[in-house]
């Protein structure tokens, strides 16, 4: 926080710095885990509303995996069943 | 060849119980005429619908699993698309996925074991065991569901 704030005190060549320094430093980032692998959910069930939520944010759509950390391979899964879920009217298509 | 389905679909809230449950006795009556099998119904009651359907917000979501083959699928398929009261309706077939799933999780619990006694502990996980938090019952409240979280 207190960095940014310098950066901005500084101006352009600052932020220049900042980049520079993040380069350096990574920002330290948790390691992101999928959670049906974690959890050990085997099957994604398109009738489980309560576990596909969190993987359907405001507008709808299907979290990415780069966000959710979710593999490969339960993104899949996740998907189709995010899809019958919406044919069901369980899940919404899109909000207004 | 028998193969097992499900079926949701979805009626109209304006049907009385009575037609919700004359939409049930047809597909059974298909069912057994095509030599099928009705394994299990769940009402799951009135719900509410995540988009509007033509000018429905609610719907009455009815579960059935069939054992049967494609053509009794496509017959009560066919009959569902007739019927107006269903408003929505969806056919999965489940068995190849339900066997997947029954593979993993055995040969899951199979190497936990041999590992745990490995380790010299005993086989299953004891009540308390574990990380913090995690919790003991394997209890299934997935689909205990409140209308509320739907928005």
């Amino acid at each position: 926080m207190n960095g940014k704030k310098g950066a901005a005190a500084r101006g352009k060549a600052g932020a220049a710095q900042l980049a520079r320094e993040a380069q350096r430093r990574p920002m330290f980032r948790r390691r992101k885990v999928c959670k049906f692998c974690a959890d050990k959910i085997d099957d994604i069930n398109y009738k489980d509303v309560k576990l596909l939520m969190p993987f359907v944010p405001e507008r709808a759509k299907v979290l990415p995996r780069r966000i959710s950390g979710t593999c490969a391979r339960h993104q899949r899964k996740l998907r189709t069943a995010i899809m019958r879920a919406r044919q069901l009217a369980l899940i919404p298509y899109t909000t207004e | 060849m028998s193969r097992k389905y499900e079926l949701v679909y979805v009626v109209s809230p304006d049907a009385t119980d009575e037609q919700v449950a004359d939409v049930h006795t047809q597909i059974e009556s298909i069912v057994q005429r095509m030599n099928g099998q009705l394994e299990k119904t769940e009402n799951w009651g009135r719900r509410k619908l995540a988009y509007e359907i033509g000018r429905h917000k609610e719907g009455t979501y009815v579960l059935e699993v069939i054992n049967g083959d494609g053509d009794l699928m496509k017959e009560i398929d066919r009959r569902l698309k007739v019927i107006d009261q269903v408003i929505r309706h969806l056919v999965v077939r489940v068995d190849e996925e339900q066997a997947v799933v029954e593979r993993t999780r055995t040969r899951r619990t199979e190497t936990s074991r041999r590992r745990r006694i490995a380790r010299g502990l005993p086989p299953d996980r004891q009540p308390g065991e574990g990380q913090r938090g995690e919790p003991d019952d394997d209890r299934d409240d997935r689909f205990d569901i409140g209308g509320e979280e739907l928005r």
